[in-house]
């Protein structure tokens, strides 16, 4: 039952970094892409109406984290405050710009809220990839299955760490690559003309930056949590998201060679699913790692929800879930197909 | 300590009473929506659908804020009250996770559709839209209220073997007596908050001759959902709500009508200042009998005062609890009488010439909101000083690990990102409505040919 639930909360979470993820994306690269206040338009409408349905997956995922494994939700969300309440702001003004930056045909009017987009998606960015960098590093639980985390101490990755030290800055550049690559993607499978173009160009570096940076910020994880490494050796799970980065790899690569756009944006999905997943296969059953002494890391099994409550949670779940593939099936067929300015 | 958890709560206040002023009006104006598709659909008449297409644009920006301005409540949870989440997560996790799945997912789906898809969608496939939203919003109001119900009277529960709660009956919790009571006394709130904010707009199109067919149907439909809905409020809803509050919460109830004596007639007092040091009510005015008539049925019951419950479970802060619910209570009684003259006026054909009454219906829109808040304000500070009645103190929820002063670096924060946001809430909507039905549209941010030229090349 507790892998179960672990698994339906690292689905949920993926589901968010997946769909939000080239929200996120393309809204950093938001300045870059468009150039005119028209190809700036054009950019949100390829986002389109369903950035609220892709955030509504990081609120479900709060909640059946709350639901299944209260310990370890209430230890890190009050560990990681400062950091969490900062992405939370993000979140909001992201939202904002988005709702009302077209609202008044108006050159400043716009020329600010596209500017919030950007600043906020880019901060959201890099905000998310420091927070996976801490639970890969670990955080400074303590024997009370507490912690509370400056956001930087001494840089260091040892110990009383902050939130920020050389490594979760490596994985925050490394993961805004990555969400830059996904959404440049997107954007490429999803608009026409000059914004497509430079989509492409945009998507080619980004990709190659990422390739390039990927072996560095494995030798880092290799120096702070060598026994993961070990773990994705050991387990099946994890060789299984190893072929899912792989073939996303492949995808990708000839999706830009032979000009396959949708080839290129499924691999970029399985890509990012991969890394998170992987990730996660070859940790369970710790969720967060402690710094001071692993006997306090906090587990799925010490973590989780006593009693009968996941099996109940189980009867309403997959019907949610259906329902909502659903919705999602409907609003699509009616937001099919490429944006124009 | 004591500080700590005060500003825990500050924030915690601050954050869900300005974020509950945008889902009362989403949840009041979703059924218009409907309504009023449904009639296009049916008569094909284009003034329903004008209303419609107007209203949404209103809906549209309002349900944007309630959005943005929810999200930080779901996770609030954690990062400020996280000994509460590691007591009850597995209970109150339950209905926070469902909200998402089965309300805010279908609310998210289709809002962009319902707001900007009207061309694509067609009307039929729009209509649905409407419906879809309106279920969305009232479902995540069934589920919060689930939430809020379980810390008033936890029911469904049981304790595990580690000393949390955990979900004993899922029928129990989804169906808790009070959930059940409090969702239809706060629904009826917010049609309230719809109904006024509806005939607020009509009165001032009629008062300054502008959109004059349109301000007659806001009018017309305005003011009989709102007697409606203002009567449900208070009866059979409130009545309920306040007999539920009678049985389970005893010292509440006392101290919401500043009540310190035991006795048979036990009155209400309409007007008096609470004085908890001297225990008694400066300068009452009343009408005998009238509380044990409400809580009980009869004038002879007899209802307890505070001075019949022992002092530590006396709700925390009297004096404002007594204030919001006489504030709540007041203001309801008053939305009864304006909006059953506005009715007599309609049915004598003569609202639109009643210049008087259309000022006030104007000017009334802002008291459903305030009303709502003040009777927010007397369910949390009447549960006090108890997180989960009878279980969890408040002050043993809050997050410990969690300094004051990082507490305080966030409420700062949001206080200015609130205000920059009610400012830009203000002007969009107060610009929406002096453009008006009809003429305007504001471009779709999802549909990049419907910008004007005058944008394009930047």
């Amino acid at each position: 039952m507790v892998e179960l639930w672990f698994g339906l909360l690292c689905f949920m979470l993926t589901m968010f970094v997946v769909l939000d993820g080239w929200d996120i994306g393309a809204g950093a690269l938001h300045l870059i892409v468009a150039k005119t206040a028209a190809e700036r338009r054009e950019v949100i409408a390829a986002i389109g109406p369903l950035w609220s349905w892709h955030e509504v997956w990081l609120v479900a995922a709060g909640g059946t984290f709350l639901l299944a494994f209260p310990g370890v939700m209430a230890a890190s969300f009050s560990g990681f405050y400062l950091a969490l309440w900062m992405a939370l702001w993000s979140l909001i003004l992201r939202g904002v710009s988005i709702e009302v930056g077209g609202h008044i045909p108006d050159r400043l009017w716009q020329a600010w809220w596209d500017f919030v987009f950007a600043a906020s998606n880019l901060f959201l960015a890099l905000l998310f990839g420091a927070a996976f960098g801490n639970v890969i590093r670990g955080v400074p639980i303590d024997v009370t299955g507490t912690f509370s985390m400056s956001l930087f101490t001494d840089f260091g990755v040892r110990g009383r760490v902050g939130i920020l030290d050389w490594y979760t800055v490596s994985v925050a550049v490394f993961a805004t690559l990555l969400l830059a690559a996904h959404g440049a993607t997107y954007l490429r499978l999803k608009t026409t003309a000059r914004v497509h173009d430079r989509s492409e160009r945009l998507a080619r570096r980004l990709w190659t930056a990422t390739l390039i940076a990927f072996p560095v910020v494995s030798f880092e994880t290799w120096i702070v949590r060598p026994e993961i490494y070990r773990a994705i050796a050991a387990r099946p799970a994890a060789w299984f998201a190893v072929t899912v980065i792989l073939a996303g790899a492949w995808a990708v690569w000839t999706g830009f060679r032979e000009r396959a756009e949708a080839r290129t944006f499924a691999g970029s999905c399985a890509i990012v699913a991969g890394l998170l997943d992987g990730f996660a296969a070859a940790v369970f059953p710790v969720m967060l790692h402690s710094t001071l002494d692993a006997s306090y890391s906090l587990t799925a099994y010490r973590g989780a929800a006593a009693g009968g409550g996941l099996r109940i949670a189980l009867v309403w779940w997959p019907l949610a879930f259906a329902l909502a593939i659903a919705y999602l099936v409907i609003v699509l067929r009616s937001y099919r197909g490429r944006v124009t300015s | 300590m004591t500080d700590q958890a005060f500003w825990h709560r500050l924030q915690f206040a601050f954050t869900i009473t300005y974020h509950y002023l945008f889902p009362q009006l989403t949840m009041g104006l979703a059924w218009f929506l409907v309504f009023w598709k449904w009639r296009a659909l049916r008569t094909g008449g284009e003034r329903y659908a004008e209303a419609a297409r107007f209203w949404a644009r209103v809906f549209g920006l309002n349900f944007a804020v309630g959005v943005v301005t929810g999200i930080p409540m779901e996770f609030q949870f954690g990062t400020n009250w996280s000994n509460f989440s590691r007591y009850a997560g597995s209970v109150v996790g339950q209905t926070l996770a469902m909200e998402g799945m089965f309300a805010f997912l279908l609310e998210s789906a289709f809002v962009g559709a319902l707001v900007w898809g009207e061309k694509r969608l067609g009307p039929r496939k729009h209509f649905l839209a409407a419906v879809a939203v309106a279920l969305g919003s009232w479902l995540s109001g069934y589920f919060i209220l689930v939430t809020n119900a379980f810390m008033q009277h936890p029911t469904g529960h049981a304790i595990a073997a580690n000393g949390t709660l955990v979900v004993g009956s899922m029928r129990a919790y989804l169906l808790n007596e009070w959930a059940i009571v409090q969702f239809l006394h706060n629904q009826a709130a917010a049609l309230v908050t719809g109904t006024f904010a509806v005939t607020a707009v009509g009165a001032l199109y009629m008062l300054r001759g502008v959109h004059v067919e349109q301000a007659r149907l806001y009018l017309r439909h305005g003011v009989i959902a709102g007697a409606a809905a203002s009567v449900l409020v208070a009866f059979p809803t409130g009545d309920a709500q306040a007999k539920i509050v009678a049985r389970y919460q005893g010292p509440t109830l006392a101290a919401m009508e500043g009540r310190f004596d035991t006795g048979p007639r036990a009155d209400i007092t309409l007007i008096g200042q609470p004085n908890v040091r001297e225990r008694r009510l400066d300068n009452p005015i009343k009408v005998p009998g009238a509380l044990s008539f409400l809580a009980y049925g009869t004038f002879h019951s007899d209802v307890s005062g505070l001075n019949d419950f022992p002092p530590e479970t006396w709700p925390t802060n009297i004096e404002l609890l007594y204030y919001a619910f006489h504030v709540m209570a007041g203001l309801g009684t008053i939305f009864i009488a304006l909006m059953a003259c506005a009715c007599v006026q309609l049915a004598r054909g003569r609202l639109e010439r009643t210049r008087v009454l259309l000022w006030i219906l104007m000017l009334a829109f802002p008291f459903p909101f305030i009303a709502n808040t003040a009777g927010w304000i007397t369910t949390e500070l009447g549960r006090q000083p108890w997180l989960i009645y009878g279980l969890l103190r408040t002050a043993d929820g809050f997050s410990v690990v969690v300094s004051s002063g990082d507490v305080l670096f966030t409420l700062i924060g949001l206080t200015g990102l609130y205000f920059v946001l009610g400012l830009l809430y203000l002007f969009l909507v107060g610009r929406e409505i002096m453009h008006g039905p009809g003429t305007h549209a504001a471009p779709s941010p999802y549909e990049p040919e419907a910008v004007g030229g005058e944008v394009a090349g930047g």
